[in-house]
């Protein structure tokens, strides 16, 4: 007790001290903070040992696994890249699975961030009651990758559901969105746009950063409203949609619960949801191919890091920082 | 002061450490010899079997059983992993896909000679032989066949069919006029992908479907099978492909049949029992319609489940026990009745006849009055637990109409001949 009472008073106290000496290197830490630090592993031993058993393990474990025949049941046997060799040249799911997965991404992605970005813009004119709608419209974030909406939504868009029943009102006799091989992809693209929430709130967050002297510059200039989005808001904001591009990108490359559940597990029907975790997930599980489906792990770690490269790559052409000396 | 906290956090570690890694006890403290026993199903069955359980342990004070139960659609899945992590349960319930995958990965005990099977239909018991060796015990049995209810037919105004001679044409005309009949609501019947249905279909052609190691049904015989559900669908015989795909999701509750909105379907004997339960109605067992011509209906005895033993455990002695007394003895079947299948255990049978449901009684009749039509299953190669997802994905692309039958037949023939090769 004696001990963290002194500790808080350290913290505390004001500081008439001189400013740390700029020595050769860094100052050697004292006895007490080496302590300190020491506890400080001590208490982090949990967190360590959840990243080495249940994180960088099993990533080590996959890779191995990648290079072998493993079925669960029985031992692993080497294989070399046997796995890699199949599924580029002779596994069309495979193929069919990246396909759907990348419509997916291509897609859903830039309708979620534009009307992410429509509805930060509309909140951000000092609307009453913003906090209120900013979390009305974050909660379909937190909750679109949860079991209970895949299954509302297959209920939604089931053969009497409610979109069905909208639709009769009009006389149009609908079918099962969700069980029709042409628009079953389409209605988990809805799902992935209604989640918009998450980068609304961040670009809500970048819109706050742009000073207000640059609009009234601007106006004095003569620029309407549609020449300042263009002119002041949106380079400005070009970071922010960066952030949210690349974030968007690798967690709709990884979605997995929307499509189990809408389609029971299947990617079905014939194939048209099949997301690409999907299809890893029942190679492994299902077919007694966890050789393979870590294979397919890796294959998707290198298509991911690549997208993020290339998305890194490419910003250099549209995204502007403001100290940019160019 | 100093040492103090140090030996607090010491110990807060230890604990930490301690925590991840219980588990893996043999015995308990009190002696007893712990079996686990891994099954799925509904809480109906959750419910029985823990019954069934405290029934044993009751008989072998020294057993204690744990039950592990999951729903159906990830029980592989979780009992693959168990396996995996060398943490196999002592006793296993598979169905007859999942036998080769286990049991020809050495992860199932032989039980020849350990179990006492002299009472069991013996045509059954080979349905849990693999390699030669005598893996899995039958729970029970079901055969596949066509379910009718009544209420609906009478109700559009149509009567029973022969069933010892209806056709396909004669079902799917049926189908059609009792859709006619009503007001728009009521199909003809439903329809399933399930691959049993095509082998029984293959069956009557004189196919099989698995046949030295290769799949033995030919293109013209899956093309065939397809032209029946595209003349439901056109003829609106069944609901089209999209409805038809919600209601065979949703399960056996919401059926057309379990809901009162269809006449046929086709399920196992074993669905009766529920199906009756929901609909309220009067329901009937039919032989499937047969090919024109053909010289049986290709309906077989399919086991239920089989009971199994890990070749790893600790405790052979027990699980044979556990699995002796499901199997034979009649309190054990008068606590789980029908719901692992029709016992094929002529004298438990005997004893639990007049304690069976309704349901239950009116299968038993049927199965009975056509034994001598009906095939043994056959087990099914490795691989084959990949066959049922291969005949639903084509069988879907085509009745949608996102493939051509003659290019999805062939499709499905590599894809499927692929799967049990490897």
């Amino acid at each position: 007790m004696v001990d963290s009472l002194s500790l808080k008073s350290e913290v505390a106290a004001p500081a008439p001290a001189p400013a740390p000496k700029r020595g050769r290197g860094r100052p050697r830490p004292s006895v007490r903070s080496r302590r300190e630090g020491w506890a400080a592993y001590v208490f982090l031993i949990p967190w360590f040992l959840g990243l080495f058993l249940i994180t960088i393990g099993p990533i080590v474990a996959s890779l191995y696994l990648s290079f072998t025949d493993y079925s669960l049941l029985d031992e692993a046997k080497w294989v070399g890249l046997d796995n890699y060799v199949k599924m580029f040249t002779e596994d069309p799911r495979f193929w069919a699975s990246l396909k759907v997965t990348t419509i997916y991404v291509v897609v859903s992605v830039p309708l979620q961030l534009g009307f992410a970005l429509a509805l930060a813009l509309l909140l951000d004119r000092g609307l009453r009651g913003l906090s209120f709608y900013r979390s009305i419209y974050y909660l379909p974030s937190l909750l679109g990758g949860s079991v209970a909406i895949a299954i509302l939504w297959r209920k939604i868009f089931g053969a009497d559901g409610l979109v069905n029943a909208v639709l009769a009102i009009f006389g149009i006799q609908g079918t099962s969105y969700v069980n029709n091989p042409d628009t079953a992809l389409s209605t988990l693209i809805l799902l992935h746009v209604w989640t918009f929430g998450a980068p609304m709130v961040i670009f809500l967050a970048g819109l706050r950063q742009i000073p207000s002297s640059y609009y009234e510059a601007a106006s004095i200039d003569g620029a309407g409203v549609v020449q300042q989005f263009k002119s002041v808001t949106l380079p400005l904001l070009t970071p922010i949609i960066f952030f949210n591009l690349v974030l968007e990108v690798i967690k709709s490359f990884q979605s997995f619960t929307q499509s189990f559940i809408v389609s029971n597990g299947t990617g079905g029907p014939s194939d048209s949801t099949l997301f690409y975790t999907l299809y890893l997930y029942s190679k492994g599980f299902k077919e007694y191919e966890m050789g393979y489906a870590s294979a397919m792990a890796w294959v998707l770690v290198i298509i991911i890091a690549g997208l993020t490269g290339v998305n890194f790559l490419a910003s250099k052409y549209w995204v502007f920082y403001g100290d940019d000396s160019k | 002061m100093r040492s103090l906290k140090t030996a607090a956090l010491l110990a807060v570690a230890a604990m930490t450490l301690a925590a991840c890694g219980s588990g893996g006890d043999a015995a308990e403290g009190d002696g007893k010899v712990k079996l686990r026993f891994s099954y799925w199903g509904s809480d109906a069955r959750q419910k029985l079997t823990e019954q069934v359980i405290a029934a044993f342990e009751k008989k072998n004070p020294t057993i204690d059983v744990v039950g592990e139960f999951s729903d159906w659609p990830s029980y592989y899945e979780s009992l693959a992993t168990k396996v995996a992590a060398n943490d196999a349960p002592d006793v296993m319930t598979l169905e007859i896909r999942g036998l080769a995958e286990y049991g020809g990965r050495g992860a199932l005990a032989d039980l020849a000679g350990k179990v006492n099977v002299a009472d069991l239909d013996q045509q059954v018991l080979s349905t849990g032989n693999f390699d030669g060796k005598q893996y899995a015990i039958p729970t029970g049995v079901n055969v596949m066949g066509m379910i009718v209810n009544k209420a609906a037919l009478d109700k559009a105004g149509e009567e029973l069919p022969d069933d010892k001679t209806w056709t396909w044409d004669d079902y799917i005309k049926l189908s059609e006029k009792i859709t006619k009949a009503g007001d728009g609501s009521t199909f003809g019947t439903e329809y399933t992908f399930n691959q049993v249905y095509l082998s029984m279909f293959a069956a009557q052609r004189g196919e099989k479907f698995y046949n030295n190691g290769k799949i033995g049904i030919t293109p013209e015989t899956i093309k065939a099978w397809w032209a029946n559900f595209d003349q439901l669908i056109k003829t609106k015989g069944s609901p089209d492909a999209a409805k038809m795909a919600e209601i065979a999701a949703a399960g056996v509750e919401q059926s057309l049949i379990g809901t009162n909105k269809g006449v046929f379907g086709m399920w196992w004997s074993n669905q009766l029992g529920t199906l009756s339960k929901v609909s309220g109605s009067e329901l009937t067992l039919l032989r499937l319609p047969k090919a024109e011509g053909a010289s049986s209906h290709g309906m077989f005895l399919q086991p239920a489940m089989h009971w199994t033993a890990s070749s790893k455990t600790e405790h052979p002695a027990e699980a044979q026990k556990f699995i002796d007394y499901l199997v034979n003895d009649p309190e054990a079947a008068g606590i789980l009745l029908s719901d692992r299948g029709l016992p094929i255990n002529s004298k438990v049978l005997a004893a639990v006849k007049d304690k069976l449901p309704p349901a239950d009684q009116q299968s038993l009749t049927f199965v009975d009055s056509i034994k001598s039509e009906l095939a043994t299953a056959e087990v099914p190669p490795k691989g084959g637990s990949k066959m049922e997802d291969i005949v639903r994905r084509y069988s879907e692309a085509v009745t949608s109409g996102q493939q051509s039958a003659d290019e999805a037949a062939t499709k499905l023939l590599e894809e499927a001949n692929a799967a049990i090769a490897g």
